[in-house]
Parts: structure tokens; C-alpha cells; sequence
């Protein structure tokens, strides 16, 4: 059996964030643990819920996904974030993402097949790497 | 299948993963000469003013380039020259990825890149009559084309694109009105307006969700959605010209100025685009 893949959406848009649902409720042994509109809270349930994979819009008001990302890859290195934004195609802002830590960069309209890709991706990456080293209740 | 970025779509083909291009970036930034590297060569600047940007920038998220300009130390004109001379230098992604052995060679190399401009040949744009102001904005070319290919992609909706003409007053039948801004040299503002019928369709298409499911704010928030996959992904076509262009995020209360308008022959509802410079 596959282990579940925990994710947690973030964009402003709450048509965005229904999209990704409908989206992911079709993929077998994954759970969204919770949604953000906004960077900081990103952040905030990024340490609080733990997910696998963060999926995160780069676009926002307030702090934006690449700032988000920047806090979040330091904080919890283990944990895989996708970059998912209209302005994918600008190759100065996906190349910043993937110097970041971003494991990849979706555009939008979203491409189904390739969001079932990239969780099946993750799952895979997850399957071969060691526990992370975490003390009780500390991020390393 | 979005405006794309070749590493990105090298990724999606599942050629390279995210540490490859990770590390054909790390080469590429390790070689490519950067834009106060080249302004100094040129002549355009020396040492010390490049300094003094590089340490504004600590206070500014803008561009090199455009903090030089601000700053006094570059005109518009050599910024361009400079940016295109960069341009030129640059080591590319898949030469990059070939260098270090993550493409294998540069046969496959052509191979991927003719795929890749297969993929995104879509997303082509031919010429068109457009006002002064508007054709000197790359970002509308892209706007106007981009527009029945992502209502037809995203909602299904047909839609045929009217002339381009002067604005002169909200429609009668506008009960939403949504914009989104794009700055850069020139700065465009794409605003949609639309009845409810046209509004609650694309909402719900690009949500997913049910009439019953759908509040006044979702309707507006699906609009701005699609108003952000059409203007990011004209900024994405914008910057692969070699052009800086920033998206903000949708604008709910837009107030129409000065500017154009096209009607949008839709089969559901009503809509039209209005477009300002700024």
C-alpha cells in the first residue's frame, strides 16, 4: 500500500483552492490537511500541520509564494513545495523558484495530469529517503 | 498546457527532475556575465555606481537594471542595450543541462527543443491593427489572443473578439467589473466586465463548484482567476520577448477610465474587455 501524501494549498484565490480539491480528491491515498490565502498562514500551517507537499501560488498579496517558500524550505527542508502560478512561463521567477527549493513549477490553467504527476513524484521521493532527523516538537 | 519555461517543461517530460535544474542554474549563474558586469564593459558605469545599486537593492525589490536607470547611472536606452547584450551571452538552460550530463547530448537536445516549441506554438500570436498606445504594449497582443483560447480552455465559452475601439462608458449590462494591472516600462490595465449570467458561468467552470455553491464573492474571485491565468500567461509570453513585466493581483473594485474596449460576442451572457495604458 502507498503511504498518503499529506498537502497543504495556498493561493487567494478561493476558486484556485476549490480547483485543487476537485482536482486532488481524485487521487488515491492523499489528504489535503489545509488551506491558506495568504503567505504568512502558509507559513504558520506549514509548521503546524506538517504536510508532505505544499502547493503554493507565487502570486499574492501580502507575503508572496517565493517569500513564503524561502521561510518555508529553511524551516522544513523536508518538505516538498510546488510553485503553482500564472506567471510560470517567466522564466526569471521559476528559475528564483527552483533556486529556492521548489521541486517543480505548475502553470495555470492547470494541467491535470501533470498535478497527478507531480504528487505520484513526491510519493515516490518520499519512499526513498530517510526519516527526517526532528526533535519532539522542534523542526530541525 | 500554460505558457512555459523550458526547464519546466523539461520536468513535465520527465527528462530532468527539479536537482538537475537546480544545478544547470547554479552553472548558468556561475557564467553568465551579470547586467553590471556587462554596463562596466560597455563603459556605461563603473565599479563604484555598480556597487552602490547592488547595495540599494538591500532596500528595494526591483531589478538591477531598473534601480540603475533611477538611479541616474543608466538610460533607458543602454539599459535595453545591455539587457539584449545579456541576453546573447547567456548559457541557456538546455546547453546547461547537456554540459552536465543531464541531457544526453545535443542531438536529444534539438529533439526536446523542437518538441517544446511544438508544445508551445499554441500560444503564438500573429499581428493585428491596434491603437498607438496599446500596440506599443507588447502585453496587449498577447491579451487579445490569449483571451477566446482560455475562455474556450477554461469555461468552454465561445467567444469572438469585436474592434478594438475608444472607451467611452460602462456598459449597461456590466454588474462585475475586474481588472488586473501589469507594470513595466509601459504599464496595461485589462479590465473585464460582464453580466452575471457570463460571470457566473466562467466562475463555475473555473471552480468547479455548483450554482448553489457560488456566493457574490466566489463569482468575483472566479472572474479575477481568469483574469490572472490570461494576464500571467501574456507575462509569461511578454518575458520570454526579453521584456520585464509584474502582474499584481486582480483588482475587485476597478473604476474604468480613459482606454479601449472590445466587445466579446459570448454565447453565454454578456462581456467585454476594457484596456488603459498607464
Amino acid at each position: 500500500m502507498s503511504r498518503k501524501i499529506n498537502v497543504l494549498l495556498v493561493d487567494d484565490s478561493r476558486t484556485v483552492l476549490a480547483q485543487l480539491e476537485r482536482i486532488l480528491e481524485e487521487v488515491d491515498d492523499l489528504a489535503i490537511v489545509g488551506m491558506a490565502r495568504d503567505g504568512a498562514s502558509a507559513i504558520r500551517m506549514a509548521s503546524e500541520a506538517k504536510p508532505d507537499l505544499v502547493l503554493l501560488d507565487i502570486v499574492m498579496p501580502g507575503l508572496d509564494g517565493l517569500s513564503a517558500l524561502r521561510t518555508i524550505k529553511s524551516m522544513h527542508p523536508w518538505i516538498e513545495v510546488a510553485m503553482v502560478s500564472s506567471v510560470s512561463g517567466d522564466a526569471q521567477k521559476a528559475e528564483e523558484a527552483f533556486r529556492l527549493g521548489a521541486c517543480q513549477v505548475l502553470g495555470k490553467p492547470f494541467d491535470t495530469d501533470v498535478i497527478e504527476s507531480l504528487v505520484e513524484n513526491v510519493r515516490v521521493a518520499i519512499a526513498n529517503r530517510p526519516e527526517p532527523e526532528e526533535a519532539d516538537g522542534e523542526d530541525a | 498546457m500554460p505558457v512555459k519555461f523550458f526547464g519546466q517543461f523539461l520536468i513535465d517530460q520527465g527528462e530532468v527532475d527539479a536537482s538537475h535544474v537546480r544545478q544547470a542554474l547554479e552553472l548558468m549563474e556561475d557564467e553568465n556575465p551579470t547586467l553590471g558586469e556587462l554596463a562596466i564593459k560597455q563603459g556605461y558605469m563603473n565599479q563604484r555606481q555598480a556597487i552602490q545599486v547592488s547595495a540599494e537593492q538591500r532596500y528595494h525589490d526591483r531589478p538591477f537594471g531598473d534601480l540603475a536607470v533611477k538611479m541616474g547611472f543608466l538610460n533607458r536606452e543602454q539599459l535595453v542595450e545591455v539587457v539584449q547584450l545579456q541576453r546573447t551571452q547567456r548559457l541557456p538552460i538546455g546547453e546547461a543541462l547537456v554540459r552536465l550530463g543531464h541531457i544526453e547530448g545535443d542531438d536529444r537536445l534539438g529533439t526536446l527543443l523542437d518538441a517544446y516549441k511544438a508544445d508551445q506554438a499554441a500560444y503564438d500570436v500573429g499581428e493585428r491593427d491596434l491603437p498607438d498606445a496599446l500596440a506599443n504594449h507588447r502585453a496587449t497582443r498577447y491579451v487579445l489572443e490569449f483571451l477566446p483560447r482560455f475562455l474556450m480552455r477554461v469555461a468552454r465559452i465561445q467567444a469572438k473578439l469585436g474592434e478594438v475601439v475608444p472607451f467611452e462608458a460602462k456598459p449597461d449590462f456590466a454588474e462585475i467589473c475586474v481588472s488586473v494591472h501589469m507594470k513595466g516600462v509601459r504599464g496595461l490595465e485589462v479590465a473585464l466586465v460582464a453580466d452575471m449570467e457570463f460571470a457566473e458561468a466562467l466562475a463555475m467552470a473555473a471552480s468547479g463548484l455548483q450554482p448553489s455553491d457560488l456566493d457574490p464573492e466566489m463569482v468575483a474571485d472566479g472572474v479575477g482567476e481568469f483574469l490572472n491565468v490570461l494576464g500571467g500567461n501574456a507575462v509569461s509570453a511578454v518575458t520570454k520577448e526579453g521584456q520585464r513585466v509584474e502582474l499584481g493581483p486582480p483588482d475587485y473594485d476597478a473604476t474604468l477610465g480613459d482606454g479601449w474596449t472590445v466587445d466579446l460576442a459570448v454565447g453565454t451572457g454578456r462581456a467585454a474587455l476594457v484596456l488603459s495604458t498607464f
